[in-house]
């Protein structure tokens, strides 16, 4: 920093001198976007010695001496600015984040890491870059900022949107095994808990990518780990910080179906194509399309009729801190809510509210205090209170989608008299009432649950003993409660209105009064955990280039899980331990040589009592270069350029399923009758046999990376590779015959290779008035199955060996059967005594007579039979290989800009079910484009069938005409604000900010197929709650 | 100095914490193996239960094959659920391979797990001291030989469909077991099930179902006894004896014929008929619903409830709710003869197209549901448009027949209720029919061929006619009688997983299953209804690959020393 600051006084003298008056005192306030920033250096340009901090309200007040009337104003994790002081007004000075300076630091375990002495692989974003986007979920908002981060957001339900994420990718085939390790102030949080965290409370977050930053977690580092640290009081006045947004929502596509008319069509043609009778007479088309009989030949479109356009949702946050050098203090509350997208349906029997919504109420209070001299202590008390709600057992957006439910010829919105319609069609086997009808009286399922987490913690200082040592003893214990209940009501009397004869029946089976409301279910799940940490510290610098840093930890948890009802009384009420020690020791020379050394040893319960330890080292290397002095008087636009590496072993010890592998158990069921009046005999059987050598999984993990900061510090460059094997992975042995009559435990056999790069390219700049900000995040792993035990499969394109882990696997699409290739096929089969063996034109053998505009796949073993020896590899896993981030900022006096591209690459899905089929979907605009005899050049769909098993449907037969290669690119965040000029401030207040926030604004992708978000999780129905585009409009205000 | 008395303190939190009382290492509520078998357990409590176990592996026939009785895929009947997916439709229209077998058959690994833990009881049974004795022993040897005759079954169950499998002995492989193991001969396996049924037989209980107490479900001589006779006559069919699809390999049949066999087999149904425990009893529909009756040799229990109506009985009745699984075709329906004993193709019988259900043999009526018969307070309408068949979109009979068989006398109710819903895996009938076709090919249709014959039609209810043959030809040839026991047997023995295996074992499946399967379509005319065979569904039978499964695809794979069968 030094170094910079005489840069910068040497830029000083190059400049003419100012012609303004000299003792000019000048007063201002120092901001970024969150507001005030006490604690900034100021100083005049030219002359660092006439510098000043600026107070807990932000504000300085400097008196001139040089000529240059510029002041420089810095803070760490700011871009130093430079600001001209042209009147005597108040001066407003806005700083931008910079999260590229040598001095700033990343959070990582137990501890800080700064840029310049950094050797492992750690990405980390600031949380006031996160606070900017309008969701619930923190995972949500991290998705394009960090290099090495993956995740897909599959729903975009309230309170269940929250994204899978994985740190480089997946290596795991226990797909237990690749949840990164979630840490939040040095204690492991569950996925489920991250997500109720409130991203106001964030201060950091990092994560941790190689083995030397994850080694110290031992048996739980081998994904990753996710590091969070909350906000904590700084000392000085009361700086209260209210923030109120609210905005709208609304899904990311929205879907479109095919109206009556055009559907009796469709069904009409497919079953001419079966060669059953059409549903459909020509006077039901004619009044489908007139709509001249709207109660007997109706036309709704449930979608419009069941869903809003668009729903609110609000965010309300309010934070206090401030303190003496005693006593710190930030205390913060937050209230969100989102409603659903499902409409109100205004029913005297709808005494409940069955729409979709979350709410959530956050608290958080975290105390420090200096209780003498040399010892610390801190109190960190968080509360997190939701409500989530859905309608009972049902799935609105998957039924609108679903055809055997209702269609839009089945039934009216409501009867002429007002009451409510049943699903009449003979498609609709179950005549359930209609959906409006379901969703406003059917019931709701309500989770209500409680988090509570409280950290104490005392640090000691023992300079006493030797400079540089602090012990620490922290315990922290958490605990979630959760208690769902069902309401639900059954018998909604639902009539069949015939328009001919002016008569209503009652559905079959209903009743012709309301039920009333019962209780179907609820279940009570509590989880408490507890931790235990004690660890020394060690930092010292000797000689001033000798630094030594230490660390010696243990580790205790203990986890206890219940559930009523009992879902599985062996996992009940056992508490899972985990237990270890851990060291760290580095050293640098001048910042210029760098080595640090990582130690775990520790263990899980998960495995038997002589397998539970395991020993996890590693060892990171680095060398700045640019401390060198050949290198700085070649290369001197370097203030960075360091070079590390690191290899260590990491472990992961999640067991799939069963959690005591180890052991053989019998399982109490399977009884039997005996007796002349039968009397009911329990039986036991054999669980699946033990394995007592499980161990944890193990990963070996090298990173190479380099380092840099040029052009002083503006533009930073972060670049990794990483090449790590993962072996003893837990999966059940695949080459084992069934004959052994009884399941397999997990093997410590699977082994994998994930390789890639991810890194950042980050450049801050000025343009006149504009400082800007331009930062490049690029992630790319990609990970190969090496062994999985696999049985020798009968083709070499079967195997699954040397393939991505979740590589889809299905037949590949030719073309569409011609009427010539039907013909061929039937000329060739009456040649070959009704067999198709060795036929150039292959056909499936299920049995369904093939059709032209059947779609034809390849015949990979040449039997003439397409079965499935003839799947191959298609496509990509599920999870995108590649991910890049482009965020760009600007800053203009108070107006700001922020918007971040993100993109995934490399990845594929496919939808089934209701999802796209003909008969079990709605009928959908590409249903239009099916094969005909007339669309067989252009056709975009295969014919029509109500055959669900045909070779045209992607259930029994997928295949990548249906499985797509996808990418998208999303504007994923804006945010536009306005803050107000200090000088206009009214009262006491110290900032105000206007702005405009919203998440996935545009998406632009390479598919037609599918009316869905590109996030999709695969081989769904693709019938979850879609994504939500949200627009927010907020303000924040500090006082 | 604060420091030191911080670390003190630390250090006393690390201790205490490291001293604690070590926590539940495992669930100590969960069973382990030597909880079940335990030396100290002399009531032997888990060890029985684990037998039970092992009883409940045996399978409940009834709508057993993907909502459908395995019979439904074959010449019987038909599912009314057909289409694709539909696994009995698989089954019957040859749309399966290695890979895709149905489920509900595909059930190597499910008999496997049977045998392992057949072998589990029985080497680990000895240490547990029951005190109970039978027979001046502990009883843990008569359950020890019950598990035996349970293994024994379920080799069977695997033999018919695959022909030789792996036999494991007694042995309980672990995962470092060598288990790429060959498939032992067809010969080996019949004769390791037969010589498992004779070591234990003088063993088992006596006690028969017609003379209940708490025990007599179980595992009985007779059954022991029963099973080696239906194993040997397997063996003895044309299928393994003489017309072994692939006959120089050892794993799917005998290489040779040899007449021995039938008269091995004639000797072991004789040998069950000369126990004098097993009789028919007087009314045919009441084997199914009177429990611990003397016809019953060898069941697995069910429950008690109404579910087979609930599966099969007919559509149309909102009181009695039926989804009429099975739809039994005009084949079956034809193989009745008339109640005078003489086949509907005699011109002799008196049968009347027009009236075809009349003065049938009262089996019919007993096994099939068909237009006019009494059912539910009503004359069945299962004509084009009738309450039965409404010829919606409604799942229904696809030939105009429903299956009666194995429901509760349900006639003059309105409504369903429950009844003993026991699957009878052999009863004493099969015993007389196993005879008559041994004896028939060993010696020839001799008197106590034909004694066989008709005392299942003097039960039936078949006139006994003026020379007390019940409608049987006298003096007939080998052939003849070959046929006769053939439909006897088809008819008797209607959806209880017989005719199935039956069509295959005599070979006959390849002429049968190419033909296509025929309902009726009856339609209204002034007061009576006229009859139309129609074809309801193309059946499909590759020969000779289909007269044994694939081994699962899998397995074949794991394990290169398992054959394949041919063609597959």
């Amino acid at each position: 920093m030094r170094k910079i600051l005489l840069f910068f006084s040497f830029l000083l003298l190059m400049t003419p001198p100012a012609l303004y008056a000299q003792n000019k005192t000048v007063t201002g306030v120092v901001r970024d976007l969150g507001g005030t920033l006490p604690g900034a250096t100021v100083y005049e340009k030219g002359l660092p010695s006439n510098g000043t901090i600026t107070n807990t309200a932000g504000k300085f007040t400097l008196t001139l001496k040089g000529h240059s009337n510029t002041l420089m104003v810095s803070f760490i994790g700011y871009v130093t600015a430079e600001v001209t002081v042209t009147s005597d007004k108040l001066l407003d000075i806005n700083l931008q984040p910079n999260a590229n300076g040598l001095d700033e630091v990343a959070v990582v375990a137990y501890g800080k890491k700064k840029r310049i002495t950094n050797t492992g692989a750690v990405s980390s974003v600031s949380a006031v870059d996160l606070r900017t986007v309008p969701t619930a979920n923190v995972q949500n908002a991290l998705t394009g900022k960090l290099p090495g981060f993956f995740s897909q957001q599959s729903s975009g339900q309230p309170g269940k949107d929250a994204s899978d994420f994985f740190i480089r990718g997946i290596s795991s085939l226990n797909p237990a095994g690749n949840q990164p390790l979630i840490i939040v102030d040095d204690i492991e949080y569950s996925y489920d808990q991250l997500q109720q965290i409130n991203v106001n409370e964030i201060e950091s977050i990092s994560i941790l990518k190689d083995a030397s930053s994850t080694a110290i977690y031992g048996i739980k580092g081998a994904n990753g780990v996710l590091v969070v640290t909350t906000r904590r009081g700084k000392s000085g006045a009361p700086q209260v910080n209210l923030r109120v947004e609210s905005g709208l929502q609304q899904p990311t596509k929205t879907p479109q179906f095919l109206d009556s008319y055009q559907s009796a069509m469709l069904i009409n043609e497919a079953e001419k194509n079966d060669g059953i009778q059409q549903s459909f007479s020509q006077q039901d088309l004619d009044l489908f399309k007139s709509g001249a009989d709207p109660y007997g030949h109706p036309n709704v479109d449930w979608y419009d009729k069941i869903f809003k356009k668009y729903s609110y949702q609000t965010n309300s946050n309010l934070d206090i801190s401030g303190g003496t050098n005693n006593l710190k203090y930030f205390i913060s509350g937050g209230a969100l809510n989102q409603n659903g997208l499902v409409r109100d349906f205004a029913d005297p029997q709808s005494q409940v509210n069955t729409n979709y919504y979350f709410r959530r109420y956050n608290f958080r209070s975290n105390l420090d205090l200096k209780a003498n001299k040399n010892l610390d202590l801190r109190l960190d008390v968080t509360t997190r209170f939701s409500d989530l709600n859905q309608p009972y057992d049902e799935n609105a957006v998957g039924e609108v989608y679903n055809f055997t439910k209702e269609t839009p010829f089945t039934a009216p919105y409501l009867n002429p008299n007002g009451t409510y319609s049943y699903a009449y069609s003979p498609f609709n086997p179950d005549h359930l009432p209609t959906l409006n009808a379901r969703l406003a009286t059917s019931g709701y399922q309500h989770s209500r649950r409680t988090d509570y987490n409280v950290l104490l913690g005392a640090t000691e200082r023992l300079d006493d003993l030797t400079d540089g040592l602090s012990l620490t003893g922290r315990v922290a214990y958490s605990s979630i409660e959760q208690f769902t209940k069902q309401i639900f009501s059954g018998g909604i009397p639902a009539y069949h209105y015939d328009s001919t004869t002016n008569q209503y029946s009652l559905r079959p089976g209903a009743t012709y009064v309301y039920q009333t409301y019962a209780l179907t279910g609820n279940t009570d799940i509590n989880t408490n955990d507890y931790n235990v940490q004690i660890f020394a510290n060690y930092d010292r610098t000797f000689n001033a280039v000798h630094h030594f840093t230490g660390l010696a930890l243990f580790n205790q948890q203990s986890q206890t899980y219940y559930a009523y009802p009992l879902l599985d009384g062996s996992l009940v009420g056992v508490p899972q331990k985990f237990r270890g020690i851990s060291g760290k020791l580095g050293y640098d020379y001048a910042q210029k040589y760098l080595v640090e050394f990582n130690l775990a040893y520790n263990g899980t319960d998960r495995f038997a009592s002589n397998h539970r330890y395991g020993t996890f080292p590693a060892l990171s290397v680095g060398y700045n270069l640019a401390k060198e002095k050949f290198f700085s008087e070649a290369l001197p636009t370097f203030s960075l350029f360091k070079l590390r590496a690191s290899y260590g072993l990491v472990g992961s010890d999640a067991a799939p399923g069963n959690r005591y592998v180890y052991n053989q158990v019998y399982v109490n069921g399977g009884g039997y009758n005996f007796g002349q009046s039968p009397q009911s005999y329990p039986g036991i059987y054999e669980g699946a046999l033990g394995n007592p050598n499980v161990v944890w999984e193990r990963a070996k993990k090298l990173d190479i990376g380099l380092d840099m900061n040029l052009l002083k510090d503006k533009l930073s460059v972060t670049f990794d590779y990483f090449h790590d094997i993962r072996f003893d992975q837990l999966i059940t042995p695949g080459s084992v015959p069934e004959i052994l009559g009884v399941g397999l435990p997990a093997v410590n056999i699977g082994r994998t290779l994930n390789r890639g790069i991810d890194g950042q390219i980050s450049y801050h700049g000025v343009a006149g008035k504009v400082q800007y900000t331009t930062s490049f995040v690029f992630s790319y792993a990609k990970n190969k199955i090496l062994f999985e035990d696999e049985a020798n499969p009968a083709y070499p394109w079967l195997q699954r060996t040397g393939q991505p882990i979740n590589q889809p696997y299905g037949y590949h699409y030719l073309g569409f059967y011609t009427a010539d290739d039907i013909t061929k096929v039937k000329s060739y089969q009456a040649a070959h005594n009704g067999s198709n063996a060795g036929d150039p034109i292959a056909i499936p053998d299920n049995g369904v007579p093939l059709q032209a505009g059947d779609l034809r796949y390849q015949d990979l073993n040449g039997d003439g039979i397409i079965n499935v020896f003839d799947q191959r590899a298609i496509g990509n896993p599920n999870l995108p290989n590649t991910t890049l981030g482009l965020n760009l900022q600007a800053i203009y006096k108070g107006f700001s800009i922020s918007v971040l591209f993100q993109g995934a690459f490399n990845y594929s899905f496919a939808i089934v079910g209701t999802g796209i089929e003909p008969f079990q979907s709605q009928f959908q605009p590409i249903h239009l484009d099916r094969w005909t005899p007339e669309n067989s050049v252009n056709a975009a769909f295969p014919r029509l069938t109500m055959n669900p098993t045909s070779v045209d449907s992607p259930t029994a037969y997928m295949s990548d005409f249906w499985l797509i290669n996808a990418y998208y690119i999303r504007l994923k965040t804006v945010d536009i604000g306005y803050q107000l000029p200090a000088s206009a401030l009214p009262f006491h207040l110290h900032n105000v900010r206007f702005y405009f926030s919203a998440y996935n604004l545009f998406t632009f992708d390479n598919y037609h197929k599918y009316q869905q978000d590109p996030e999709i999780a695969t081989n769904t129905a693709g019938d979850a709650y879609i994504n939500q585009r949200v627009m927010n409009l907020g303000v924040q205000v500090g006082f | 100095m604060k420091g030191y008395k911080t670390l003190i303190f630390a250090l006393a939190v690390i201790m205490v914490i490291a001293g604690c009382k070590k926590y539940e290492q495992f669930p100590v509520d969960k069973v382990t193996i030597s909880y079940i078998f335990d030396p100290k357990d002399s009531a032997g409590v888990n060890a029985q239960e684990f037998l039970y176990g092992i009883y409940a592996k045996m399978k409940n026939g009834h709508n057993r094959v993907g909502g459908d009785y395995l019979d439904a895929s074959s010449d019987d009947a038909m599912s009314s659920a057909f289409g694709p997916a539909n696994e009995a439709t698989i089954l019957s229209t040859a749309a399966y391979n290695s890979y895709t077998i149905p489920t509900d058959e595909n059930l190597w690994a499910y008999y496997y797990q049977g045998i392992r833990s057949a072998n589990e009881f029985v080497d680990n049974i000895d240490v547990v001291p029951v005190l109970a004795k039978y027979n001046g022993y502990s009883i843990k040897y008569l359950w020890k030989s019950e598990a035996r005759v349970l293994r024994a079954y379920f080799y069977f169950e695997l033999v018919k469909r695959y022909g030789g499998v792996p036999l494991l002995g007694n042995k309980v492989f672990t995962l470092t077991d060598n288990l790429q193991l060959p498939r032992n001969s067809f010969d080996d396996c019949i004769k390791y099930i037969v010589s498992e049924c004779d070591a234990v037989k003088d063993t088992l209980l006596t006690t028969p179902f017609s003379n209940p107490n708490a025990d007599s479900h179980r595992v009985t001589r007779g059954a022991a006894l029963a099973l080696k006779a239906r194993v040997l006559l397997y063996a003895a069919s044309p299928l393994f004896n003489g017309g072994n699809i692939d006959p120089s390999n050892p794993l799917t049949g005998y290489s040779n014929f040899d007449a021995s066999r039938w008269a091995q087999a004639a000797a072991a149904a004789k040998a069950v008929m000369d126990l004098g425990t097993y009789s028919l009893v007087g009314n045919y529909k009441d084997i199914f619903l009177t429990q611990n009756n003397p016809e019953i040799i060898f069941m697995r229990q069910g429950d008690n409830g109404n579910s087979i109506e609930t599966a099969n009985g007919p559509v149309g009745f909102t009181a009695a709710v039926g989804k009429g699984q099975t739809s039994p075709t005009q084949e079956l329906a034809d193989a009745f003869p008339m109640n005078n004993g003489l086949a509907i193709t005699d011109p002799a019988s008196g049968f009347d197209s027009n009236n075809p259900y009349a003065n049938r043999d009262p089996r019919l009526t007993y096994t099939l549901l068909y237009n006019g018969a009494q059912w539910l307070n009503t004359q069945l309408q299962t004509y084009e448009g009738g309450q039965s068949k409404p010829n919606s979109t409604l799942q229904q009979t696809q030939t105009s027949y429903y299956m009666r068989k194995f429901m509760g006398n349900f006639e003059s109710s309105n409504s369903y209720s429950g009844h003993n819903e026991d699957w009878l895996i052999i009863r004493y009938a099969d015993i007389l029919l196993d005879y008559a076709e041994a004896q028939n090919e060993a010696v020839g249709p001799d008197a106590s061929v034909y004694q066989q014959l008709t005392a299942l039609r003097q039960r039936a209810g078949i006139q006994p006619g003026a020379d007390g043959l019940y409608g049987l030809k006298a003096g007939m040839t080998q052939d003849e009688m070959r046929i006769a026991i053939q439909n006897e047997r088809r008819i008797e023995l209607a959806f209880e997983e017989s005719r199935y295996w039956d069509i295959r074992r005599w070979k006959i499946a390849e002429t049968i299953m190419n033909q296509p399967r025929k309902g009726v379509s009856i339609t209204q005319s002034g007061t009576g209804f006229l009859y139309n065979d129609i074809n309801v569904l193309t059946t499909k039978f590759v020969s000779p690959k289909m007269y044994l499964y694939p081994i699962p695809y899998d397995e074949v794979l794991k394990n290169p020393s398992m054959k394949q069968n041919p063609g597959w």
